[in-house]
């Protein structure tokens, strides 16, 4: 599928530009005919489940996977991967910060230490390192005191944010991370969120977020959907939600003894585009002209003799989104499948 | 009949356009507010292809190696304090004094005390002259302690007797006089003795035949007795008096091992427990540069180590045939051979575990067809292959060499230890080059 390549109002300088990638290891086809770009300052999230070709693609751009088993124009700060004598150059232009702090961090040794064993990679001398490592590890709020001590002292947090200030030391032009808030505990999930942001507003570094966690979609300009390979969509968030019939109003019912047989039933109602059983006793119901349909849907519904205990309008989140569009995309391959067993 | 419970709805848009605007993420508000970066970090790409700036690289990876070396305080206690203390130690114990406690426990059975009947006068004679002059012989050695003496023609089980205390480790060598013992002396001929040492410990089969010569020495002085002929030796590569004669020959094998050993496994997790290398590979550094930069390091830690064995080895009188210099460049030949293999067992092993079997295996295979335990000519053809391979057959006859002949270290070992020691460290470069790693 092509997706639409949305371009910045303001003629930003483009940061990452993938057109038609695919990612072939063997015969197994990784990533299908994948097109988008990013400009400075943004972040982008990527988004999908295990397998959805999120961390590939990555790894392209980050020069990880071999020329021989990609194809496609990709650029990254203005240059290609193709080019091994590029490597160096976007190497030096992106930061990494990997799921894992202990594929990041020296545990052994000290934070200001590891500032200068990375640092150092990248032709930084010692004050100018320990200058920006200092006014990082404030804005990412790393105890004063902690800054001696060996990285194995520091809690699960104060590593999480140490890692990202090792990812940014070189002021990176392009930030990828790798699963940034997973095994941090739910209340620190926003927290880690917020300080990239911060960071993204502070050091204006472009942003790549690859995640599970659809919460990340709070602080991403851009949200990318992959699905078996295949970017489904590439938009804003807002955007996308807007996509959904009537701009994605819902309408959450909970209903007594709700079973498959009542649902069947709902959706017969016309303007009902979908229902989504949210627990055991609720639906959410996406349809055309939410306003005007909505009483006659539930007109419809006492009709038919359900019970409606509780009602609630609401506009639909990224993460129902992301799940309305991945259901799509699997009734569409089924129906593809049974096209396809038709005819044979 | 349904039942509606809740409060009917009212589709009011501007409450809906409200709810809205309260969903919105509030990050948005904040981008709003600041819009242009404020903290102007340095970029430093551009210099990244200077020659300058490689070796700066380098050099940094190499003092991240020393700290990484400093954090672990046991690697650091065996590959400079523990080489050193065991040379010590074998120089406090390996001296060439006889300890009171060196004389060796032996029983004596004498056959020689049969009934002998003089063809000319016919008398008997139940005991034979020679018999308890050999006795007081053995009494007198210091290096013998005579636990028992068995006259076999009284106790015909003796050789049980002394067999069951050779098999319980209550002495360690049987002596026997045989029935002709004092006739063939008698008769100007060479007297015979029987001597069953214990061949279960081979040090000991050497040390219980110079205790039984000892006591011939004093069993012929004493007797007035003409030994048959004299044989005089000129010994060639001999430790000068003053040196401790065990402490010089024991040495060479305990440099060779200790050297090669601690040098392997000082390197052999090198590669596969730092972990941040995948980040690190990440960043403009190139492979080649991480390997290169241990090198130098773990180098550097072996000269070090190197220079304190060859100054606590002459400190506790390590005689040297050869030159000084030799003997260093030797040891390091040896340990740079070891540091060689363990970069090599580590840039292809996947796991620790991995790593540590591997460097036990070749360890314990170095060790046994180094040469010293069993010659390496008498080994089959594929195993002599493999023990000219390995880098501890070299390492043996190169000290050797050096420490008692006083050969030059530059040679056929010292050359093969460096032809092994480059082809590992090429192949290292290789697989790491090729190693997959991800992040």
């Amino acid at each position: 599928m092509r997706c639409r390549i949305i371009s910045s109002p303001n003629s930003k300088m483009r940061m990452v530009d993938v057109n038609n990638l695919n990612v072939k290891f063997g015969k197994k086809h990784v990533v299908h005919d994948v097109s988008f770009n990013v400009d400075k300052g943004e972040i982008i999230g990527l988004f999908g489940i295990s397998g959805a070709g999120k961390t590939t693609i990555v790894r392209v751009l980050t020069c990880q996977i071999e020329k021989k088993h990609w194809t496609g124009n990709v650029a990254v700060t203005g240059l290609s991967p193709e080019k091994k004598s590029n490597h160096s150059k976007i190497l030096s232009n992106i930061g990494y910060v990997p799921q894992l702090e202990l594929l990041n961090l020296y545990f052994e040794l000290d934070p200001m230490v590891n500032v200068e064993v990375f640092t150092s990679t990248y032709g930084l001398n010692k004050n100018e390192a320990k200058e920006t490592a200092e006014k990082l590890f404030k804005i990412l709020d790393i105890p004063k005191d902690t800054w001696k001590k060996r990285v194995e002292k520091m809690s699960g947090g104060e590593k999480k944010r140490l890692s990202m200030a090792i990812g940014l030391i070189h002021n990176p032009d392009v930030l990828f991370l790798d699963e940034p808030t997973t095994g941090v505990d739910a209340s620190k999930r926003y927290d880690i969120l917020s300080y990239l942001k911060k960071l993204n507003q502070k050091l204006n570094t472009t942003m790549f977020i690859i995640t599970h966690d659809l919460e990340a979609a709070l602080i991403c300009d851009k949200a990318a959907i992959l699905k078996d390979g295949r970017l489904l969509e590439f938009d804003t968030s807002q955007n996308l939600i807007s996509s959904l019939p009537s701009k994605g109003l819902i309408a959450r019912f909970t209903i007594e003894d709700l079973n498959e047989k009542l649902i069947a039933v709902i959706k017969e109602f016309p303007s009902i585009r979908r229902i989504i059983r949210v627990g055991n006793e609720a639906i959410e119901v996406l349809m055309e002209n939410f306003e005007e349909n909505l009483p006659k849907l539930i007109e419809y519904m006492v009709d038919k003799n359900i019970i409606i205990t509780s009602m609630s309008k609401d506009i639909a989140t990224f993460r129902r989104y992301f799940q309305i569009r991945i259901q799509m995309e699997e009734e569409k391959e089924n129906s593809l499948k049974e096209v396809k067993v038709i005819r044979k | 009949m349904a039942k509606l419970k809740k409060k009917p709805l009212s589709l009011d848009k501007t409450k809906i356009k409200e709810r809205i605007s309260k969903i919105k993420p509030s990050f948005n508000k904040i981008k709003k507010k600041t819009p242009k970066p404020k903290l102007n970090l340095k970029k430093h790409g551009s210099k990244i292809s200077n020659l300058k700036v490689n070796a700066l690289r380098i050099f940094k990876q190499v003092i991240k190696e020393f700290r990484l070396l400093w954090t672990d305080k046991f690697n650091l206690f065996l590959a400079i304090v523990v080489p050193p203390l065991i040379i010590i130690m074998l120089g406090f114990t390996m001296t060439d004094a006889p300890p009171e406690t060196q004389s060796i426990p032996c029983m004596l059975i004498s056959y020689d005390s049969n009934t002998f009947i003089n063809q000319n006068d016919f008398t008997e004679s139940n005991l034979d002259n020679y018999t308890m002059p050999y006795v007081e012989a053995v009494n007198k050695s210091i290096m013998l302690e005579l636990v028992r003496f068995y006259n076999a023609t009284e106790e015909i089980y003796a050789m049980e007797a002394a067999r069951n205390a050779l098999l319980s480790g209550e002495i360690n060598i049987i002596l026997s006089l045989p029935v002709d013992f004092t006739e063939l002396l008698d008769f100007g001929l060479p007297g015979l003795i029987d001597c069953v040492p214990d061949a279960s410990n081979i040090q000991y089969i050497q040390q219980s035949l110079n205790s039984v010569y000892d006591s011939i020495k004093i069993f012929v002085n004493d007797n007035n007795l003409t030994p048959q002929f004299q044989i005089q030796g000129f010994e060639e590569f001999t430790i000068p008096e003053g040196y401790s004669n065990n402490f010089n020959s024991s040495i060479v094998m305990a440099l060779s091992f200790m050297v090669f050993g601690i040098a392997l496994v000082l390197s052999i997790l090198v590669i596969v427990q730092e972990k941040p290398i995948a980040r690190l590979l990440l960043t403009p550094v190139k492979r080649s540069e991480i390997l290169l930069s241990k090198f130098i390091t773990y180098t550097l830690v072996l000269v070090f180590q190197v220079s304190l064995l060859v100054i606590s080895g002459l400190v506790m009188g390590l005689y040297i045939a050869g030159t000084i210099t030799d003997l260093f460049l030797a040891l390091f030949m040896i340990g740079f051979s070891g540091l060689a293999m363990g970069v090599f067992i580590s840039s292809q092993s996947k796991t620790k575990t991995q790593a540590n079997q591997l460097f036990l295996a070749v360890f314990l295979v170095a060790v046994l067809l180094s040469g010293i335990f069993i010659p390496i000519e008498g080994m089959p053809v594929y195993l002599q292959v493999i023990a000219y391979i390995l880098p501890l057959s070299h390492g043996d006859p190169l000290l050797r060499g050096i420490i008692q002949k006083g050969q030059s270290v530059l040679g056929i070992h010292f050359i093969w230890l460096l032809v092994i020691s480059i082809i590992l460290i090429i192949i290292s470069f290789v697989i790491f080059q090729r190693r997959k790693y991800e992040v």
